[in-house]
């Protein structure tokens, strides 16, 4: 068993990666202690905290209700000083990198949409098709059983015809474990309007219940806030999973901060260091350790343990721990239609167009998704119609009008892993003392000769065969909240933090697995991929255990 | 010549009938393990002898009962764990009087009282299902370990003396095919009684209460007298036809806990007429009413909502709360799926909250229950699911004793009966699997023991009377 200072496996953070690590191990009777910076809150108060927002609040401020303790700040996007922010950010596209995670127990799959894509085996391998980026250090078809074996772990819907499934070039082991979500209107359309000019519009896999239970949890009731958080846990986040991990014995700590990595005899990582509220420090032993906080807390963590072993910070000998820090930089088109397209039916986001990610021309620039949202446009739509002046029956007609006849189309382009991108120590600190995350963010020309010579083109060409009457386009590239790279992976030590099973190279008994360890960004959503090499993570992890 | 040709040609035809006779003994065999199986469906022998998740009818399945956990049996076609071994007349004996092959007494968990009913043609039949056509599965089920003086089974030879009616059913010549054989199935095989009919102090059911409600572990199996108050006379045929179809009467009532269980595995299989049937004597059953009832279950309630005093007084808190109020925990809980008011969906899949047997009855304890344990139903191939809130690993939203009394009180005020409190207490007894049995409570006191050593009593005097009295018969 484990107790409140040691046991086999002390994972850090309470993450869909971290509990897919847990559950394993316990699976494997390994005894687990999870550690999480942030409280545990009932998902009932999580959904009141929503509701009763201010409307100007309800949309696009996916933090808002998950206000963040003191000892775990994370970014608050209704906080107006930047300077008081928590994320410290600068470079050319510092927008682009304005991460909404939180730091609350179950993560930010709290607010994820659920989206499930699978890279292509061309995705794994950039460097050497294309003459950029890394290739990774293993084929897609040994990522395979891991993608089945999160997607049944977590629960994904999706098509069981294989013309829709992504890739297309590559066989699924096992079909998804449930069926697809149905299109609502504005998707159906979308769809249509897409394959005229040669976008496959496909209904995303998505880690949400569709017409049937899974593992306990309902199907989906299409209450379509998915983000900022499912009311009734139709959609996974690994909240769901922390009770499940209790029952099998696992320990979960709440508001345990920890702020550093000790190392031992041979460079073994010995203890980790927390603080509790009451900035009282707390030293914790393990077998083995995972450091399970996605790819900005945890290369932090790693940049705040520097010991006499480790000068530049541990796992940190090749230079690469905050380097390489990837997300979809993101375009956004707010457009008007003649006709009523009514997105809102279903999910926030329940389908993507994908074919337009791969191709020849990544070795010029990238790749990108293009998708609609889906969320409904209700509230956009009556605060537009009040700032008109109208009152009335004009006023309801406008309403009604706006929220039927808008919509913003999405473009996410692919990164490359760039060491110039970088999270560096902030000489700021936060309540307990501890460095903020600083984090230097280029697009670069790859991103920026795509958006002008093919993806806002092609935005454009989708919007018209919309039927749109007017087409703006955000002025700047936005976050995706795909956080990868920081702890990068390859199979040589000096140019990699962790190989092929996020292992660091400086520690044998250190797994740092996670979007972090991605060595390749792509356009689509990172979180099946993160769950992916969780699993092989948690493999690796109870064979040194079990067997030594 | 033509005397052996004749002779052959008599021989190939004999031979001809004999094959005739086999085909069609095979088939007549066939007949009867489907008949078999249907009344297997019908009796619902899975409910309890399948263990999710386990071989059909290999047993194991804990059942809670007021007296103690009973572990179900093997009744599969195994020889030396299941009833592979019974001969028809010791398979008769277990169904219809509660004794095992080795003679020992079964507990009234399994329903023989009702199937005392099967007429020997059916038992048959189920007696070649389950020696031919089940799958023999060689494991053997948990052992049934009562409490004192529960586990000497001896004493359940008195209780049969006292309650078994071992009379296989008659038919009523004065009510119609249909009427007879609805009451053949309501009080054998679909054994109704089981859980609608309230039980005395030895456990027994109350005969002279038949259907009236009764405690079901955690769940309460209500009313279903032709009462047009306290029971289903408000019901059509149609009405009881439709619920017992799938489980659901928009505007009524929905089947959870094991009336969920008994349509999915039983009464959606049945037969179009069988149902019918079923439903033709129900509402023939005679009317118990309860007097305290002032108003039917399925009537109370109406569409309300107090979200406008709730928004904005609250800001975001990033704490569980001590205490939340009913209306708090409603709005958090209750409405992303049942509506702010309360009204369901529109397609009925989410039940409205008002008009609902769980939430109009006076009795709260299928409203604890459902929040509690949540619905899972499976009909016609679509799921009913509502989520548990009582804290499974799997529930995604647990909520303690106090918080379910807050909540609960909140929906019986504005959606339902009104005029009754759920207290703490009662949430934890709902939690724990219901009420216990009184008669455990004075078999820790000694009383119960007295009981059962007088009910030992009883028996042995009863059983030396038979003897008497069928002494000179069998000396004949």
């Amino acid at each position: 068993m484990a107790s409140d200072s040691s046991a086999d496996v002390v994972i850090v953070g309470t993450g869909v990666v971290g509990c897919l690590v847990a559950e394993r191990a316990l699976d494997a009777g390994l005894s687990v202690l999870m550690l999480e910076a942030g409280p545990r809150v009932d998902r009932w108060r999580i959904v009141e905290n929503y509701r009763n927002l201010p409307p100007s609040m309800r949309l696009f401020h996916w933090d808002a209700p998950y206000p963040p303790k003191p000892w775990a700040p994370h970014l608050e996007t209704r906080v107006a000083k930047e300077s008081e922010q928590y994320l410290q950010l600068e470079g050319p596209n510092a927008r682009a990198y304005l991460q909404g995670y939180v730091r609350y127990a179950g993560g930010a799959t709290w607010h994820w949409a659920g989206i499930c894509w699978r890279l292509t085996p061309e995705d794994m391998r950039l460097k050497s098709l294309y003459g950029v980026g890394r290739d990774w250090p293993f084929g897609h078809d040994v990522l395979e059983p891991y993608y089945t074996a999160a997607e049944y772990a977590i629960g994904v819907c999706g098509p069981s015809d294989p013309a829709l499934q992504w890739p297309p070039n590559a066989e699924r082991s096992k079909p998804y474990p449930m069926g697809p979500i149905p299109f609502g209107p504005g998707e159906t359309r979308l769809t249509e309007a897409a394959a005229r000019i040669g976008m496959m519009n496909l209904p995303a896999p998505q880690a949400r219940n569709s017409g049937v239970s899974y593992h306990g949890r309902p199907p989906c009731c299409g209450n379509n806030n998915c983000f900022p958080v499912c009311p009734i846990a139709a959609k996974y986040d690994a909240a769901t999973a922390l009770p499940k991990i209790e029952a099998k014995g696992g320990k979960i700590l709440a508001n345990a901060v920890v702020y550093r990595v000790e190392t031992g005899e041979k460079n073994a990582v010995e203890a980790v260091h927390y603080f509790d509220p009451n900035k009282v420090s707390h030293r914790v032993t393990a077998k083995l350790f995972v450091i399970a906080c996605n790819g900005i807390e945890t290369p932090k963590l790693l940049l705040l343990s520097k010991d006499d072993r480790n000068s530049n910070g541990v796992a940190n000998s090749s230079d690469q721990v905050g380097r390489n820090m990837m997300d979809q930089p993101k375009l956004f088109a707010e457009v008007e239609l003649a006709e009523p397209l009514w997105t809102g039916v279903g999910p926030v986001q329940s389908s993507s167009i994908l074919n337009t990610t791969q191709g020849e021309f990544r070795n010029r620039y990238a790749g990108a998704m293009f998708r609609m949202e889906n969320f409904a446009r209700s509230p956009l739509g009556s605060a537009a119609a009040l700032k008109k002046g109208l009152v009335g029956k004009a006023l309801d007609t406008e309403i009604r009008r706006l929220s039927a006849c808008t919509a913003r189309l999405t473009v996410e382009h692919e990164p490359l892993p760039l060491p110039i991108n970088r999270l560096t120590l902030s000489s700021k600190t936060d309540w307990l003392g501890i460095n903020k995350p600083n984090i230097y963010y280029d697009v670069s020309d790859y991103v920026r000769r795509s958006a002008k010579e093919y993806t806002v083109p092609r935005l454009q060409q989708l919007a018209s065969e919309l039927g749109a009457t007017s087409f703006q386009l955000s002025p700047e590239f936005l976050n995706s909240d795909h956080i990868m790279g920081g702890c990068i992976m390859g199979s040589e030590a000096a140019t990699a933090v962790v190989d092929a099973d996020c292992r660091a190279h400086d520690h044998q008994n250190l797994f740092l697995p996670g979007g972090g360890a991605m060595p390749s960004g792509t356009a689509s959503n990172s979180t099946l991929t993160m769950a992916a090499l969780a699993l092989k993570a948690a493999d690796a992890i109870t064979a040194q255990l079990k067997h030594g | 010549m033509g005397s052996s040709g004749h002779r052959l040609g008599a021989l190939l035809i004999g031979f001809a009938g004999f094959l005739a006779a086999d085909t069609s003994h095979a088939a007549d065999t066939a007949a009867v393990i489907d008949r078999g199986a249907y009344l297997a469906t019908a009796a619902d022998c899975g409910a309890c002898h399948t263990a999710p998740g386990r071989e059909p009818f290999a047993g194991g399945l804990p059942i809670s009962t007021p007296l103690g956990t009973i572990y179900s049996t093997n009744i599969t076609a195994s020889g030396e764990f299941g009833v592979g071994r019974y001969t028809e007349e010791q398979f008769s004996r277990a169904l219809r009087r509660g004794v095992r092959r080795d003679g020992a007494n079964l507990y009234p968990a399994m329903p023989y009282t009702s199937y005392a009913k099967f007429t020997e043609d059916d038992v048959h039949a189920l007696f070649v299902y389950f020696t031919q056509a089940v799958k023999a599965v060689d494991h053997s089920a948990p052992k049934t370990e009562l409490p004192f003086p529960m586990n000497i089974r001896l004493s359940m030879i008195g209780w049969n003396l006292l309650f078994l009616n071992s009379a296989a059913f008659v038919p009523d010549p004065n009510q119609s095919a249909e009427w007879n054989r609805g009451a053949y199935l309501v009080q054998g095989a679909a054994h109704c009684s089981t859980c609608h009919t309230p039980r005395g102090f030895l456990m027994q059911e109350q005969t002279s209460r038949a259907l009236s409600g009764a405690s079901v572990g955690p769940w309460y199996a209500p009313n279903i007298t032709s009462d047009p108050t306290s029971g289903i006379g408000s019901w059509t045929k149609d009405d009881l036809v439709a619920y017992l179809r799938t489980g659901h009467l928009s505007g009524m009532a929905q089947a959870a806990g094991s009336m969920g269980e008994a349509v999915e595995h039983s009464f959606q299989h049945l037969t179009a007429s069988d149902l019918e049937a079923t439903a033709v004597y129900i509402k023939s059953v005679p009317a118990i009413h309860d007097p305290s009832d002032e108003a039917s279950r399925f009537t109370a309630g109406r569409q309300s909502s107090e979200l406008a005093t709730l928004r904005g007084r609250d800001g975001v808190k990033s704490d569980n709360g001590a205490d939340p109020a009913g209306a708090l925990l409603f709005a958090g809980n209750c409405v992303s799926c049942h509506s702010a008011e309360g009204q369901g969906s529109k397609d009925g899949y989410y039940p409205s909250l008002f008009h609902n047997s769980a939430t109009g009855a006076k009795n709260a304890t299928n409203l604890i229950a459902a929040i509690l344990y949540g619905v899972n139903r499976v009909t016609m191939g679509k799921q009913a699911f509502m989520p548990g809130f009582g804290g499974q690993p799997t529930d995604a939203n647990p909520l303690n004793d106090r918080e379910i009394m807050a909540l609960g009180n909140y929906v019986l005020t504005h959606y339902g009966a009104g005029g009754t409190a759920i207290t703490e207490q009662q949430v934890a007894e709902v939690r724990s699997g219901g009420p216990s049995s009184p008669l455990l409570m004075l078999a820790r006191g000694g009383i119960a023991a007295a009981a059962v050593v007088l009910l030992l009593g009883i028996a042995f005097v009863l059983f030396r009377r038979r003897k008497i009295v069928s002494r000179p018969a069998a000396a004949s």
